[in-house]
């Protein structure tokens, strides 16, 4: 049986990202992938001022497809480059979130104060999942940190906290913690849209650039090599457990901060950020994206949120989103940044290798 | 730190945002001006001058979207008849689906506000949605918003805005009232089970309240989680509260397992069911079918009604949708009548349509109700009613009326 | 409050029973072709809405009972070979993105082909009413529910430990290649489990969407439930998933008496305590990893 951690492998062998240096080797973004985020971030900022002149919903739609991109990027981080398949991130983003959501109300607005905040409350989620689930391995460990992260569900939504304690609330139950205002910080107001959009894209590229980093720098490579080969660095001397509980407590962290990024945007802190739905959609962002590459992901963070926003309209949206998901799992199974890569490496043989899969699809399914 | 204050620091905190943001508004809606004249863009920016937009914020998927599809049934329905015209201006909806989720109800607000220029937001179904719009809709103060259905009245305790206004009814109505009439036809004691969520908690301690109030006595209060399938593991303690009756507070298919449930255990036979309208509704009836039977419930809406209004709203609706209209057909319907109101006193400009709604009298298909001068919650009559043996299965009967009562106003005076 | 146990007892066998016909399938599929089927859920669903529908044009339950798990056996078959069948190979993983495609596909398709409004399937006349068991009253309809759960579920066992059918099915999980090398085709033994999974689920949608109500997010509701209990048992095992089953049926029921809100905790504080001890759940082999 085949572990569910060779996907990212797979997936790099296929799409060839990464190219001939070795899976323990390579880089997490080439020279050229830098300078493609970066023209992306600059367009994305250029943009900004014209969609709030015409069409300010943009601004709002972006930033929220900012949040999720950031959320699928802590994710991938953790499975892309350890291997560790978290089926309980919806948690960490959830801490962060009502982390900031009660510094807010309770404390100050300052984002510079309240955001390193949310994401310390994610690391400390984390890193108590993942004390106990590093120990598994694989699906096991998916489904102890879906365990873990739904048991904060039950916590939250019943506000247990506040039952234990005698208080009247402190999560708010279901209804959860509302009217929640937008951060402020250095004198700056954030709750001009386009400064919020901003604030947004500027952490986000920064998380991003920090874990290109991390995933290229010692520990980066070493966490590759449990990936790859779990005994062999055991045999090597290094503690595995412990690099692994490092690296999903880093995950946790970027989860929390895009929590705490998304609270005081919408407002609300509920307790759906921690459902398990949330940690499947973001399951289903990393593959569509094409995971083990953080910005592929980010991308398929994004595309769900656009998706989701733009079907709404339609009655039979549900039905519009399933079957993308079954198509492109079909038919694209690197996701976007396969499919990116592929087209960009060969742009000509775009259609052919489209025929080529069509037919695949016939001959396997006639078996 | 009690409940209470934290509430009020969260007042506080949305008074400051509000008053920030709202500057940021009227300086966009100047730039945005601006660009019309200058650039002739003024089409490009939101409707023209005679079209009227209405956003349905409302669920339609999921366990809910019955009633969000019911709410747009009753609106459009009201319009049909105006001619497809509200106030002699030509109007469009927009619907955005909230799927019941909070996060999702946020993001469609603020698309429809920003994106649509919406000049009225008509719904949400959901209360946890509700609460959770209501600074989006202060923070953009450009649209009223007619709450076609979210009865939670911390909106009124907490956000009392002055654009909000209920075209449905608050969770007080539904419960309160009908504690003294239980006490005076049913029993002076009660058991109490309700759905252990917000509103239902409120239902509740409403009920509780006003039952011991009357004179009566709560013998125990049963919380049962949403969404629960199996309630055998509670019939146990209904049963051995002793009581003579139940009240309850269940909606959707939580309010069609109970009630079969509790009829199949055969707890019928001691003991008097009744509970808030939801627990008996049009939506739920055919589900339930005879173990609705002889159950008592209070609501502002009955579609068996006979009153004229009611009778002539009822037939054609069925002529449109080829069913009887429900409470939330009643509430979207309600909800248009509001709009038309609003837009012929005061065109489009937000603070003067809710200015002209305040104390307005509705000539609704349930009765004709106002808006309450200080809270914006609708004054209407409620009704008991019975499920009996309808010509097409059971249906609600309406056995006694609770007229005009005075609301509480929790302290809020959108004034 | 003995009244009260008893009747808990009864009810987390039944409901152990009934997840346990749920869980079977999923256990089964997972084990034979490391498919994670989040689309589980929507096949029990789908039997209760097909159930529905059968029952109304037909006007009997049994019909309903008998008819609506063959069309949904259909379906699981079309689903298999037009979607499963060309992942075969490939990661697990990507079933995930798969199955949580089609679950989200069906919800959509209920909803706009039977509305959103809460059902039921009419419970036969002949299981109306209900009787004492003990000092406790219970609805027939249930303990028939109870009864004919555990007769599907002995008979399952049965045939998957004794004939030569389960024989197949257990070597067919253990090494494809080998039974393919025996010249039996796995193809047609894989399409055969998943048909077999649907089946089962979909009985058990008829039979509770006549004691519960029948509503679109019950597809979703149960699958997470399903998977604690296949998790708990051990990912592939048969027997794993009936004990784990009827105890997390227990665990609901009497989870009610203490605790009402906390019962989803003391689930998945119980699966998380299984696996934190031994990481391949009660009855599987680390080799599922």
């Amino acid at each position: 049986m085949r572990s569910v951690t060779d996907l990212a492998g797979d997936l790099r062998a296929t799409v060839g990202i990464g190219g001939a240096t070795g899976p323990a080797g390579e880089e997490a973004l080439s020279a050229q992938g830098r300078l493609a985020a970066l023209v992306v971030a600059a367009v994305l900022a250029a943009f900004a001022p014209i969609a709030q002149a015409f069409e300010p919903f943009w601004l709002n739609l972006l930033t929220r497809m900012l949040v999720f991109a950031l959320l699928a990027l802590s994710l991938d981080f953790v499975f892309g480059y350890a291997g560790l398949l978290s089926f309980g991130h919806a948690a960490m983003f959830g801490a962060g979130g009502y982390a900031a959501a009660i510094l807010v109300r309770e404390v100050t607005s300052n984002a510079l104060v309240v955001l390193p905040l949310a994401a310390l409350s994610g690391v400390v989620v984390a890193g108590f999942i993942g004390w106990f689930s590093v120990r598994a391995k694989g699906i096991y460990f998916a489904m102890l940190t879906l365990a873990f992260a739904q048991m904060f569900y039950v916590i939250v939504f019943t506000d247990l906290p506040a039952r234990l304690l005698g208080a009247e609330a402190i999560t708010g139950g279901d209804d959860g913690l509302f009217g929640i205002p937008l951060y402020e910080a250095v004198g700056i107001d954030f709750t001009s849209r386009l400064l919020y959009f901003y604030l947004a894209l500027v952490l986000v590229m920064l998380s991003f650039a920090l874990l290109v980093r991390v995933a290229n720098s010692p520990f980066g490579r070493t966490l590759q090599g449990i990936r790859e080969n779990e005994e062999r660095m055991r045999f090597l001397g290094y503690n595995v457990r412990r690099y692994k509980l490092v690296a999903f407590s880093i995950s946790g962290g970027f989860a929390g901060l895009a929590g705490g990024l998304y609270v005081p945007f919408q407002s609300v802190a509920q307790p759906g950020l921690l459902h398990w739905t949330i940690s499947g959609e973001l399951v289903v962002m990393l593959l569509l994206g094409g995971m083990g590459t953080l910005w592929g992901p980010m991308l398929g963070g994004a595309f769900v949120i656009y998706l989701e926003e733009r079907l709404a309209e339609f009655a039979t949206w549900e039905i519009i989103l399933g079957s993308v998901f079954v198509i492109v799992v079909i038919f694209a199974p690197q996701g976007l940044a396969g499919t990116i890569v592929s087209i960009r490496n060969d742009p000509r043989n775009a259609l052919h290798n489209a025929n080529r899969a069509l037919r695949n699809y016939i001959e396997k399914v006639r078996g | 730190m009690s409940r209470r204050d934290v509430d009020k620091v969260a007042t506080r905190n949305r008074g400051s945002a509000a008053e920030s943001s709202g500057i940021s508004r009227r300086r966009y809606l100047q730039s945005g001006a601006l660009l019309g004249t200058t650039a002739g863009l003024a089409g490009c920016l939101g409707g023209s001058e005679d079209t009227l937009t209405v956003g349905f914020v409302l669920p339609f998927t999921g366990v809910y979207s019955l009633l969000g599809e019911s709410i747009v049934n009753g609106f459009e329905l009201y319009v049909d008849e105006q001619g497809g015209e509200i106030a002699g201006q030509e109007i469009e909806t927009v619907s955005r689906d909230t799927e019941a989720d909070t996060n999702t109800g946020v993001s469609a607000t603020r698309e429809l506000l920003v994106e649509s220029g919406a000049d009225a937001l008509v719904g949400p179904v959901s209360s946890a949605v509700a609460t959770a719009m209501m600074q989006t809709v202060e923070n953009e103060s450009s649209a009223i918003w007619l709450n076609a259905n979210a009865g939670d009245y911390r909106l009124v305790e907490e956000g009392c805005l002055s654009y909000h206004f209920r075209t449905s009814f608050n969770d007080w109505q539904t419960s309160a009232p009908l504690a003294p009439w239980v006490y005076e036809n049913v029993a002076d004691n009660v058991v109490i089970t309700y759905a252990d969520y917000a509103f239902g908690d409120n239902s509740r301690q409403f009920f509780s309240e006003a039952f011991e109030q009357a004179g009566g006595t709560v013998v125990n209060e049963i919380p049962i989680p949403l969404g629960t399938d199996d309630f055998s593991p509670y019939m146990g303690d209904i049963e051995g509260s002793g009581a003579d009756a139940v009240y309850s507070f269940f909606a959707g298919s939580d309010a069609v397992n109970y009630v079969t449930q509790f009829h199949e255990f055969g707890l019928d036979q001691n003991m008097t069911q009744t509970g808030s309208g939801f627990l008996l509704s049009e939506d739920t009836l055919p589900a339930q079918g005879q173990a609705a039977l002889g159950k008592f419930s209070l609501l502002h809406y009955t579609s068996t009604d006979q009153s004229e209004r009611n009778q002539g709203f009822a037939q054609s609706y069925a002529d449109a949708h080829d069913t009887r209209p429900n409470v939330y057909a009643c509430q979207g319907y309600d909800s248009a009548q509001a709009f038309e109101l609003a837009v012929e006193e005061a065109d489009t400009d937000p603070d003067a349509m809710a200015e002209a709604l305040r104390g307005a009298e509705i000539d609704s298909p349930r009765g004709s109700f106002r808006f309450h001068e200080e809270t914006n919650d609708p004054v209407q009559n409620m009704y008991v009613r019975e499920v009996v043996e309808g010509s097409d299965g059971p249906e609600n009967e309406v056995v006694d009326t609770v007229e005009n009562i005075e609301l509480p106003t929790w302290g809020c005076s959108v004034n | 409050m003995i009244e009260s146990l008893l009747r808990a007892t009864l009810l987390g066998l039944q409901l152990g029973v009934t997840l346990a016909l749920v869980a079977t399938g999923l256990t089964l599929i997972f084990g034979m072709m490391d498919v994670i089927n989040f689309a589980h859920g929507a096949l029990y669903m789908f039997g209760a809405y097909f159930g529905l529908l059968v029952a109304d044009a037909l006007g009997s339950f049994w019909l309903a009972l008998v008819i609506a798990p063959l069309i949904v056996g259909a379906i699981g078959a079309a689903i298999e070979i037009f979607s499963l069948r060309p992942l075969y190979g490939r990661n697990p993983l990507y079933h995930i993105l798969l199955t949580f495609g089609l679950a989200i596909m069906v919800q959509g398709i209920v909803v706009q082909v039977w509305g959103a409004r809460s059902r039921r399937i009419p419970a036969p006349e002949l299981l109306a009413g209900s009787v004492s068991v003990g000092p406790v009253t219970y609805p027939v309809y249930w303990l028939f529910v109870l009864v004919l759960s555990t007769v599907l579920i002995a008979a399952v066992w049965v045939a998957i430990e004794r004939s030569d059918l389960g024989i197949l099915m257990r070597a067919s999980a253990h090494d494809t290649e080998m039974v393919d090398a025996l010249g039996i085709d796995v193809k047609t033994v894989f399409t055969g489990v998943f048909v077999f999974g649907s089946v089962l689920a979909a009985v058990a949608g008829v039979l509770l969407g006549a004691s519960r109500s029948v509503h679109p997010g019950m597809g979703f509701g149960v699958i997470i439930e399903a998977f604690v209990i296949v998790v708990i048992g051990g990912l592939g095992s048969f027997k794993g998933a009936i004990y784990a089953a009827l105890l997390i049926g227990l665990v609901i029921a009497y989870g009610a008496l203490i605790a009402p809100a906390l019962t989803d905790l003391f689930i998945f504080a119980l699966m998380a305590t299984v696996l934190v001890i031994k990481p391949s759940g009660l009855f599987g082999t680390t080799e599922a990893a």
